[in-house]
Parts: structure tokens; sequence; C-alpha cells
């Protein structure tokens, strides 16, 4: 059993990883991966079928067990089989035509229930973003006063309301887009590719293993 | 000033919501130029030569659609101008139906014409492996468009084979998968130039890019659709979305500046 709960996955893990890395530098193997990456896609594809059971067992304990928010659970649910259902009559085509784009009920419950929503829940950030900044923007130290500073010149910078104040403000805001903010966030790529790089040979070569399960390395 | 300090939200909230609807309903006219990320985009579009096609990935959704949608409208009023042939994908499912909307909306403007003048790939799983598939063989990523006519069949498709018979290619992206992506398993492999839009808290990301020449420009929010209508002189949702935008900016100043102002006096008093 411990070979099919953890050594073949390991394997498997190292088999792929060291595959990948090696297509890319050899192209003699652009089979291999042009397969490799439709394999990828098909194998993400069941993920979500995975993740769309996990999501519906979730919310569906949740409405059976009435606790709280259950709510929003059955409204979770009842939305996914309406949209599921809009989607395989697919405007009277059917579950294996190409998916109607244009009209239908899908269309509508994207474009008026969806679209608007999603706008809706982007939109309450300005007020929330308000809110936050009144109470937790101070210039408690030095550096917060910079930071604060710089955080008002590129706020006013972006904006053409800037522009209308002096023509400096857009100006030093893009300068400091341009050279504070890209040598802070070029430091923080480097160094996150160089931890992702190091996760990955240490799943590669099952130093790390707790994408199994396993609580230790 | 303790009062002052720990003012009701809902005030805030009040504040905000009547200085963004004021600025929507009064109409003035606040000056827009362009950046040089921006311009950038504009001049290479300029640059391609009329019949050159394009694509545009539309990697994002109908939360970001506010500020990503009126970018996509620039762009391809820009692209529909100079004659350009415009190939759209989508590497987000909930991006299917916005790109469609998008598409058949300023298609139907310049009067142009479904799989002669643009078509639509749809959405296809996979990410960055989806843009891999691209790169080595075309037809193997999307074997149809959305309306299941095999692309090889299709005019703007037909002798596209593979992401390098591309001159340029726009990612608008909210997120994952996106621009990152299309740099690291498209433009590196396959050259093409890659231009970006992406929304404004994520545009500082990709300064490091553009320095690099990995980007060839770059537009971030709804100021660099703003900017963008500027340039092709059709200013539209973005400009006019400028209003609110700039004034919720002067509303949360000020209430940075007033919450400061109460923090020292009441320290003082201490």
């Amino acid at each position: 059993m411990a070979f099919f709960q953890r050594t073949l996955p390991l394997a498997i893990a190292m088999v792929a990883g060291l595959l990948g890395i090696l297509t890319f530098y050899i192209p003699v193997w652009e089979e291999f991966e042009t397969r490799s990456a439709i394999w990828f896609r098909i194998v993400f594809a069941f993920a979500m079928i995975l993740g769309i059971h996990s999501l519906l067992h979730m919310h569906w304990v949740k409405v059976r067990r009435q606790q709280s928010g259950w709510a929003y659970s059955a409204i979770t649910v009842v939305a996914f089989v309406i949209t599921l259902l809009f989607a395989a009559y697919n405007a009277g085509a059917g579950p294996f035509a190409a998916q109607n784009l244009k009209e239908g009920g899908l269309v509508r419950a994207y474009d008026h229930i969806y679209v608007p929503a999603g706008a809706t829940m982007f939109s309450l950030l300005a007020f929330f973003i308000a809110s936050a900044a009144y109470r937790t923007f101070r210039a408690r130290s030095a550096e917060a006063a910079i930071l604060l500073v710089a955080a008002i010149c590129v706020m006013l910078g972006r904006v053409p309301i800037g522009a209308a104040i002096s023509d400096y403000l857009p100006q030093f805001a893009q300068w400091l887009m341009d050279t504070p903010n890209m040598a802070a966030r070029r430091g923080i790529l480097i160094g996150v590719s160089l931890g992702a790089i190091a996760t990955a040979l240490r799943i590669i070569f099952g130093i790390e293993r707790s994408w199994l399960g396993e609580d230790r390395s | 000033m303790e009062r002052l300090l720990n003012l009701d939200r809902r005030f805030v909230y009040l504040v905000v919501f009547v200085g963004i609807t004021l600025a929507l309903l009064i109409d003035f006219k606040l000056p827009v130029s362009a950046t040089a990320n921006v311009k950038a985009v504009y001049d290479d579009i300029e640059s391609l030569e009329p019949e050159s096609t394009i694509m545009i990935s539309f990697d994002f959704g109908p939360s970001t659609y506010t500020e990503l949608g009126p970018m996509a409208k620039a762009i391809l009023r820009h692209c529909f101008r100079k004659d350009l042939k415009i190939i759209a994908v989508t590497l987000v499912p909930e991006g299917q139906g916005l790109t469609q909307t998008i598409l058949d909306e300023i298609g139907s403007e310049f009067d142009a014409k479904y799989g002669d003048d643009y078509v639509f790939l749809g959405y296809k799983a996979g990410n960055e492996a989806v843009i891999l598939n691209m790169g080595q063989n075309m037809r193997r990523a999307f074997e149809r468009d959305v309306a299941g006519t095999p692309i090889a069949d299709i005019p703007v498709t037909r002798s596209i084979t593979s992401l390098s018979d591309l001159p340029y290619v726009i990612d608008l992206s909210a997120g994952y998968p996106g621009v990152e992506e299309w740099i690291q398993f498209g433009e590196e492999r396959y050259g093409f130039k890659l231009a970006a839009g992406v929304t404004a808290v994520m545009a500082p990301d990709f300064f490091p890019f553009l320095q690099s020449g990995q980007l060839t420009g770059l537009l971030g929010g709804l100021s660099g659709a703003a900017q963008y209508e500027h340039l092709i002189g059709h200013e539209d949702q973005a400009v006019s979305g400028m209003r609110p935008q700039s004034v919720g900016h002067l509303i949360i100043i000020a209430f940075i500046l007033f919450g400061n102002i109460a923090y020292f006096a009441g320290r003082s008093k201490q």
C-alpha cells in the first residue's frame, strides 16, 4: 500500500519534473513537450471537475446540517445547478454543440447577474479603501511618512486631476513607479523565483512531501 | 479628538458615495495625457502593416471589466481602424461571455466580418499549457473556434500555425493566468512582441518586464484605458470614468490627511 500511496506518486513527480526541465532545454524532445502540455491540460480539466465536486460537497453538507450561513450555500448549489442546466440546454442546441455565446439562458444569466454582481463587488473596494486608509494610514515614523507622501503623489499623479494640479505630479509619480518601485519589485521577483526553483527541486527529489499529505518533509 | 479618529465608517462611505455620484452626474473636463508605456502600445500597433494578424488574450472576468473592458474596446477600435486581423482567446472561463460581447460591439461599429477580420477561439482549460501548445501548434491548442468551425478553414487563422507567426500579442489580464505566463511560455520562446493591459493594482508588478524589454508597453487600470482612448481620438467610458476616479482619489487623500491631522493633534495634547 505504501508503494501506491508514497513511492509511486514520488516517482511520477520526479520523472514528470525532470522531463519538464529537460524538454525545455533539449529541442529534439519538442514532440514530447507538446504531448505533455496536452496531458497537463487534460489533467487540469479533471482537476476542475474535482474542484466542482469539492465545492458542491462542502456547500451541500452545510445545507444539510443547517450550519451558520447555510442559506448562502443553498444559493450556491441552486445557482450552480441552474447554470449547468442552461449550459447543457445551450439555447436548444444541446450539450454537445458549440456553446452559444449570443443568446440563451446562460448568456442572460451571465450578462444580467454575473457581470453586474462582479462589477458591484469590485466597486465596493472604493468604500473599504477609503475607510481603511482613514483609519490606518498614519505617519507614525519617518518611513511611514515617506510611504504616505509617495502614496499621495502616486494617487494624484496617476489620474488626470494630478496633471491639473501640477505638471510635475505625473512626472514624479512615473519616476516613483519606474525607479524605487521597480527596484523593489525586481528584488521581490528574484527572491520569489529563487524560492520557487528551490521548492520545485525539493518536490522533484522527494525532499518536500507535504503535497502527499505528509506533515513533515 | 478621539471621536474624530474613530469616525463612523458609514460617514466615510457616505462621503465617497456622494463624491463619486456627483462626479458621475456633473460633466467636467480633465486633461488626459498618455504616459510613455501607453504610447508604446499605440506606436507598436501603428507600426504594424495593415492586414497583419495579431492576438489579443482576454484574461479577465466581470469583476475587473470596469477597468479592462474599456481598455479592450479602445485597443480593438485602434486595431479595426488600422485594418488588422484579430485572433481573440481567453485563458479564464469567465472571460468567454465578456470577450464575445466586446468583439460583437466593436466589430459591428467597424462593420468587421467574423472570420475575415476577427475570430474568437474561446476558452481552453490549462492556463500556461495552452500558451505553450499555441506556440508549438496552434491547431492542436485550438482545433475549432467558438462557433465550432475548424480554424484551418477560417481566413484569419488559416495561415497561422504557431504563435511565432504573430508579430504582436496583447494580454489583457486580471491575474493568473496572465502576463507572467505569456512572458514565460509565449514571448520568451516564440519571439513575438508582447504588450499588456492590467488592473491598476497589478501594474507596478510589471515595470521590471518593461525595462527588460519583455513587455513593449503597458496599460494600467482605467487610467491607462483613458490614455489610450485619448491617443486614438475616441474618448469614451474610460475618459469619462476619470472624473469619478479622480474625485475618489481626492476624497481618499483628504481622509488620510484629516486622519493624520487628528492623530497628531491628539498626540500633542497628550
